[in-house]
């Protein structure tokens, strides 16, 4: 179908990487980043040369694309001080990123780890201040069943020097290519860690990858890339990050994140983030799924002072399924701007967007979401429902959707509501022994339900634990 | 993109045309301020999504089809016992004080290119005033466009617990060649326990580009309602919106369209609660076949002092054809927990069990998709309070279903 190949192509961006060598004088400026630091980060990991020249391609992308300000009701990006960010990436300049010392650690974050009950090990992990640390023996016990069923599991930096040819095939071309957004570009130029998964065709991996035991103090994490590729009929469960709050005196986070999901295999990328209050996030996150393939992204945005992040799934091949589930909490001086999009480019597919917010304190969640379908992509349905919750009328709560559907034969709906806690519904909990504060907890829980049975328990524990901290007001 | 109009218009052209209406002198500055503001203003907002622009305005080349000078026009007025329904010209004379108060209060007449073009450029308005305590109905303004280029103007003054329903219509009399323009603005003043029914029916030639902004500020206790039919044209651009700025002020905004060969139709709701105890309804439902490609947008905005809002919007897009596309995007802006706003869109196909149960009854497929079509227009017919409108909008809906 013709359509397809107009729409796969948007994703297919080698040839817009064409650019002349004259052009380069023009980015030699001492401050801030230049192809100099490029060149010391590439030449510290070692890397292949395509890589590197990858990574100066991106570079001039990031360079000639303006600032996104033109969104209605974005969050205010103009403190994002790219210049600011050398000492944090240049390998030869020591730092890592987070607090020097412990008691430099905001008293909040302090405060959040202890009420959490992180141990002590983690904290330092979390914070930055600790040395390097990954939970060796439970993840080398994994890493060993994995290995027999031909699973790989990495380190990102070590794929592109492992699997080379597998990287330099799917690596920010097919995907997620640096033009896509100038963050996506500032990403493809100067990423640093992450990782990456390979499913072999019919394996299924039971536990979920969790990237956190592979959490490490080199840059936080902040610019990391990750590259799952899912053969037919494999089935994995990965999950990013961790509720536990995130510092890193830098205050930019910009991680990538594609995934190829094979011919009816089955993808889940679970996120719960808490980056710290100063942070903004601006991540890209794409799965191209092939034809009865099945992607799941379950996101949770709790922390940052401001998010924008869209994952998107290009619904490639007949019968390919997307469902979205996510959540947003905003309080005080935040502005979580978060959604979905969904490409429909086959006949046959499906897709549902289950959104819930909630703002309180003065903060601000907007829900963007695209729902395109494309011409001859029939019998497709898409599903969206967002609800938003507010506690005040400080807060802020916007539902912003948009759909393109080029295609008659199909259904679609989209459904939103915004409201307050129903005074009812308080009054019952009141009237059963509860008080306002627990009343309005449980409330709140059962809000969020659809999502935290979306999550391994543990983490369903924790984000519960997180939320009932942000209601009663006891952290920044 | 806007300098290649105004070095077709001068001023000259501008104060002739005031002239000729005799308007006193603030009125004929404004005209020339909206002029002059051309070179800065931009096209109204339109939705882009990366990679495609959902109407697409910069492209209208206006200079074939603006021809201010020669505007010819059929105007039919049809007063109510009790009101004023004036031409542009008397109103002038009669009513200069309410003129200068009103014009431009509610639309802005440099909020965009569009509408300071329309400003600098009207050759016609109306004005319907209702004093105090009246009730009137059936006030009707039949146009009938017959030159290349038409600019409108209307202004509807609703005084203290009075009341009015107003039908609009347009259409295209005789024939022209090439492309034509037609562009109206529409300003409603609901005054405290007021209530407005505008009702606008959009038939105009389908080679007509048409630009539409209609506003209306609703006082304490007051409604403002919008029917707003479209089924002629190349191009629409229509906005119809309210700001809510009295306590307890109602607007029900209720959109019809029925799109075919290559009509484009963008089509936007509006509404702004600024007071409490504000109620907001909008409906919209629109019909596409053959190559027929609408957009939606429609927008509740609670402000920050708006307690007790209850806001709904709904938009549902049958697709008859399989060339046709739909593009929606229904937003909420919510700045007060004290609300209850809710939206829901939907694209699809006639239902097939519907569809099936007729025919298993022995209505012929065709006949029963027509009737099924008929019947998803009744939820807004039924709002229509003047019945020439509902019955004519009946009638095309069936005209064109049959051809």
């Amino acid at each position: 179908m013709s359509s397809d190949q107009d729409h796969l192509k948007e994703t297919d961006t080698e040839a817009r990487f064409e650019f002349k060598k004259e052009e380069n004088s023009a980015f030699q400026t001492e401050k801030g980043l230049t192809e100099e630091t490029i060149r010391l980060i590439s030449e510290d990991k070692d890397e292949p040369e395509w890589m590197y020249e990858r990574r100066l391609r991106a570079l001039k992308q990031f360079q000639q694309m303006p600032m996104p300000t033109d969104w209605p009701g974005q969050p205010d990006l103009s403190e994002v001080d790219i210049d600011e960010i050398v000492p944090y990436i240049r390998p030869d300049i020591e730092t890592r990123g987070g607090a020097e010392n412990w008691e430099d650690l905001p008293d909040e974050i302090q405060d959040t780890f202890d009420k959490l009950g992180i141990p002590e090990a983690e904290k330092n992990a979390l914070s930055g201040v600790g040395a390097q640390y990954e939970s060796e023996i439970v993840y080398q016990n994994m890493q060993e069943q994995w290995e027999e069923k031909g699973v790989i599991f990495c380190d990102m930096d070590k794929a592109v020097q492992e699997h080379e040819e597998i990287v330099k095939e799917y690596f920010m071309t097919k995907c997620v290519p640096p033009s896509d957004n100038k963050f996506a570009a500032l990403h493809g130029a100067i990423w640093s860690g992450g990782s990456f998964v390979y499913i072999p065709e019919d394996t299924t991996v039971n536990m979920p990858v969790q990237a956190y035991f592979r959490m490490n103090s080199e840059g936080m994490g902040q610019f990391e890339h990750t590259l799952i590729i899912a053969e037919e009929n494999s089935e994995v469960h990965y999950i990013e990050g961790c509720s536990a709050p995130k510092y890193s005196a830098f205050n930019l986070h910009s991680g990538g994140v594609e995934v190829f999901v094979g011919e009816n295999a089955h993808v889940q990328y679970s996120t719960v983030q808490n980056w710290s209050k100063n942070t903004y996030n601006l991540n890209t996150k794409r799965a191209i799924v092939e034809e009865e393939g099945t992607m799941e992204w379950v996101s949770g945005s709790m922390g940052s002072k401001a998010t924008m992040l869209y994952p998107a799934t290009i619904l490639k091949g007949r019968g390919a399924t997307d469902n979205h589930i996510t959540i947003a909490f905003a309080g005080e001086g935040q502005n979580i701007d978060t959604g979905a999009k969904v490409y429909h480019n086959a006949p046959d597919t499906k897709s549902t967007i289950e959104s819930k917010s909630i703002s309180k304190d003065g903060g601000r969640t907007n829900y963007r979401g695209l729902v395109h379908i494309a011409d001859g992509a029939e019998n497709s349905s898409t599903s969206v429902e967002c609800d938003a919750l507010m506690f005040d009328n400080e807060s802020t709560s916007d539902t912003m959707p948009y759909m393109e559907i080029q295609e008659s034969k199909v259904d679609v709906a989209h459904e939103a509501t915004v409201g307050k806690i129903g005074d009812e519904d308080v009054f019952y909990l009141q009237s059963r022994g509860l008080d306002d504060d627990d009343a309005k907890q449980m409330i709140v829980a059962g809000f969020i339900e659809p999502i935290t049975e979306e999550l391994p328990i543990e983490y369903a524990v924790e984000l519960n634990r997180l939320i009932e901290l942000e209601m009663e007001g006891s952290l920044g | 993109m806007s300098t290649q109009v105004h070095a077709n218009l001068t001023r000259d052209q501008v104060e002739q045309i005031s002239e000729q209406l005799g308007e006193p002198e603030w009125l004929l500055e404004t005209r020339l301020e909206a002029l002059d503001a051309l070179d800065d203003l931009e096209m109204p907002d339109v939705i882009r999504t990366p990679g495609r622009d959902w109407t697409n305005l910069d492209a209208l080349d206006f200079e074939s089809f603006v021809d201010p000078l020669n505007a010819a026009q059929d105007k039919e007025r049809v007063s109510a016992e009790g009101i004023e329904v004036l031409e542009w010209s008397d109103a002038v004379a009669e009513h200069g004080d309410l003129l200068e108060e009103r014009f431009g209060s509610v639309v802005d007449p440099e909020e965009n290119y569009l509408t300071a073009l329309s400003t600098a450029l009207f050759t016609d308005g109306t004005v319907v005033y209702v004093p105090e305590g009246v009730d009137a109905e059936d006030v009707k303004i039949r146009t009938t466009m017959n030159s290349q280029s038409l600019f409108n103007y209307t202004l509807v003054v609703t005084e203290e617990s009075s009341s009015v329903t107003i039908l609009e219509r347009q259409s295209t009399g005789d024939a022209v060649e090439g492309e034509r323009y037609y562009s109206g603005i529409v300003e409603v003043a609901a005054g405290e326990n007021s209530h407005v029914q505008y009702g606008s029916l959009q038939n105009l030639d389908d080679e007509t580009y048409n630009y539409t902004l209609k506003r209306g500020t609703a006082d304490t206790y007051a409604d403002v309602n919008w029917i707003e039919a479209n089924m002629g044209s190349r191009l629409t651009k229509s906005e119809v919106e309210t700001t809510l700025d009295g306590d307890g002020a109602e607007s029900h905004i209720v959109g019809a369209f029925f799109g075919h060969d290559d009509q484009h139709f963008d089509i936007n709701s509006r509404v702004w609660h600024r007071a409490e105890h504000t109620t907001a309804d909008l409906v919209t439902r629109g019909v596409l076949d053959d190559r027929a490609r609408s957009v939606y947008e429609g927008v509740q905005d609670v402000g920050r002092d708006a307690w007790n809002t209850s806001s709904y919007q709904r938009e549902n897009t049958l697709m008859l054809s399989d060339e046709s596309e739909a593009d929606a995007s229904p937003k909420l802006i919510i700045n007060n927990h004290d609300t209850e706003a809710s939206h829901s869109a939907t694209v699809g196909q006639v239902d097939k069990q519907d569809l099936f149960y007729m025919t298993s009854r022995g209505v012929d497929p065709r006949s029963a998709r027509n009737m099924l079509v008929e019947g998803f227009f009744v939820p807004v017919l039924e709002e229509v309070a003047v019945d020439e409108l509902s019955d004519d909008i009946e009638e095309l809906v069936a005209e064109r279903l049959r051809n």
